[in-house]
């Protein structure tokens, strides 16, 4: 995808060249403890954030080609905490020397008039999904360890079904564009989660 | 009969001279070749450090205690004469520098004086050495037996406990991986391509054209835009929602799993032309 129309991005805050370095994998249900118990030990100290969030995935199909695309994440826990919208760009795999895909990253924290807003502008929802789980933290990296679900009657999150038996294990960094020292930091962080869950660079392109 | 005795007797001192003699040669040469080899891997170690490696700092240590084994083993030997009970006298001492004997121990003694000639022929431990004897036997023969029996099975407990727990969680531990390792994956690729899909661009996630909740009938625009395709349309035509049918290699659709580019195109274009802000 190419630049984002430019009346999404944010005209102010520092957030702009903001990249998202991400490295996933998964685990199976009934390794989860260990794992769990496993980034205990390899974070920072503090307890892991439980978070149960609603992901709704907007699209906006201009002429040429592209849908675009934004993502409205709600939580579900803290029902008066303010939305999180999220623009992702097409994610970089090719570079071999880098061991992480790289994308390009917006977040803006958005009211709760959002859907309603995205509506109007033309934006229609397709589909959506709920995450629960934990986040970790070391330094700048974060792990989140969530399960998915999808959403069987839409807009309902209480009626939900599991959408398979492994959470998703997601490591990821921002960063200002260019730090790829980023990635050297992250291929480590992954290597001490080896045999129990292996991060890896996945294009998710592969797998449409 | 008094002569032949005398002169057996010498028979014999001479023999034993030369049984002595001979074993201070092999003695000499095997100290040699010790030191040289001390000499070499000092040298290395000196100057070779750089290049040097473990097997081989290994080896060398091989060599030195194999060398030292043998000399212990000559001292040992039946057939060596004791060399305990020969007697060093010193018969001269001198405070001059003396040649031969520099060229003789290689420069280390110059000078056969009254002052180093106590340390060089020493046959008992250092003064600090003894001294620290002496205090270790005051305190064993301070505290009784019952007492040194008792710290002795202390000591005894303590290290059988020591090697107990050493030995043990190493076993638990091997156990535990190889039971990890062997029987239980942790992890199913098939899982992590579904689920980064999932949230990638929502596959197996049911397609929703909300009427409800969030998009709670904006006239004008929704029935415009229901015919269009979901991104998961574009992405994978006709997704069934199923979670069967997302192993990696597996083909998403029953229908007509080749013409999945085409559907695109035309979703797409389809999409374009209906959308309500041309561009």
């Amino acid at each position: 995808m190419e630049a984002p129309p430019v009346s999404v991005m944010p005209v102010t805050g520092g957030t702009i060249n903001m990249m998202e370095y991400l490295l996933q994998g998964s685990v199976l249900d009934q390794a989860l403890e260990s794992l769990l118990h496993r980034l205990r030990g390899l974070c920072d100290n503090m307890e892991p954030e439980l978070f149960a969030d609603h992901e709704l995935v907007y699209l906006l199909k201009g002429q040429q080609g592209n849908p675009f695309l934004l993502r409205a994440r709600r939580s579900l826990s803290h029902p008066t905490a303010p939305w999180h919208l999220r623009y992702l760009g097409q994610p970089e795999v090719g570079d071999k020397s880098r061991h992480a895909l790289v994308r390009n990253c917006v977040d803006v924290a958005a009211s709760h008039s959002l859907p309603d807003f995205l509506n109007e502008m033309g934006f229609r929802m397709d589909h959506e999904f709920v995450a629960k789980g934990h986040i970790f933290r070391r330094g700048a990296l974060k792990v989140v360890v969530s399960k998915l679900s999808r959403v069987l009657v839409p807009g309902n999150t209480d009626n939900t079904e599991p959408l398979s038996l492994s959470s998703l294990v997601e490591l990821s960094v921002l960063a200002p564009a260019g730090q790829d020292t980023m990635s050297e930091e992250m291929r480590s962080f992954a290597e001490q989660l080896k045999p129990l869950v292996h991060l890896e660079k996945i294009d998710p392109k592969r797998h449409m | 009969y008094k002569l032949l005795h005398n002169w057996n007797s010498l028979l014999n001192t001479q023999r034993e001279e030369k049984l002595l003699e001979g074993s201070v040669e092999s003695l000499i040469s095997r100290v040699a070749h010790l030191k040289n080899a001390l000499h070499s891997f000092i040298y290395k170690l000196e100057n070779e450090y750089e290049r040097l490696t473990w097997p081989s700092v290994l080896d060398n240590f091989a060599l030195l205690s194999g060398q030292l084994n043998t000399i212990n083993k000559v001292l040992r030997n039946e057939k060596t004469p004791s060399f305990r009970q020969q007697v060093i006298i010193p018969l001269l001492l001198s405070p001059d520098r003396d040649e031969d004997l520099a060229k003789l121990t290689e420069q280390r003694v110059p000078v056969f004086s009254h002052e180093i000639v106590p340390d060089h022929l020493r046959t008992k431990p250092d003064p600090e050495v003894e001294e620290q004897e002496k205090q270790l036997s005051a305190e064993a023969a301070r505290i009784g037996p019952e007492v040194a029996q008792k710290q002795i099975q202390t000591l005894n407990k303590l290290c059988s406990n020591l090697l107990e727990k050493l030995n043990n969680p190493r076993d638990d531990r091997d156990a535990d991986s190889a039971a990890l390792r062997l029987n239980k994956p942790s992890f199913n690729p098939a899982d992590t391509n579904a689920l980064v899909a999932a949230v990638g661009f929502g596959k197996g996630l049911s397609k929703c054209r909300p009427p409800g909740p969030v998009a709670p009938g904006h006239p004008g625009q929704g029935p415009m835009m229901s015919g269009g395709p979901t991104l998961q349309q574009v992405t994978i035509s006709g997704g069934s929602g199923q979670l069967q049918g997302m192993g990696p290699g597996a083909p998403q659709q029953q229908g007509q799993p080749g013409k999945m580019p085409t559907n695109i195109k035309t979703n797409i274009k389809a999409a374009s032309s209906m959308h309500p802000y041309n561009r």
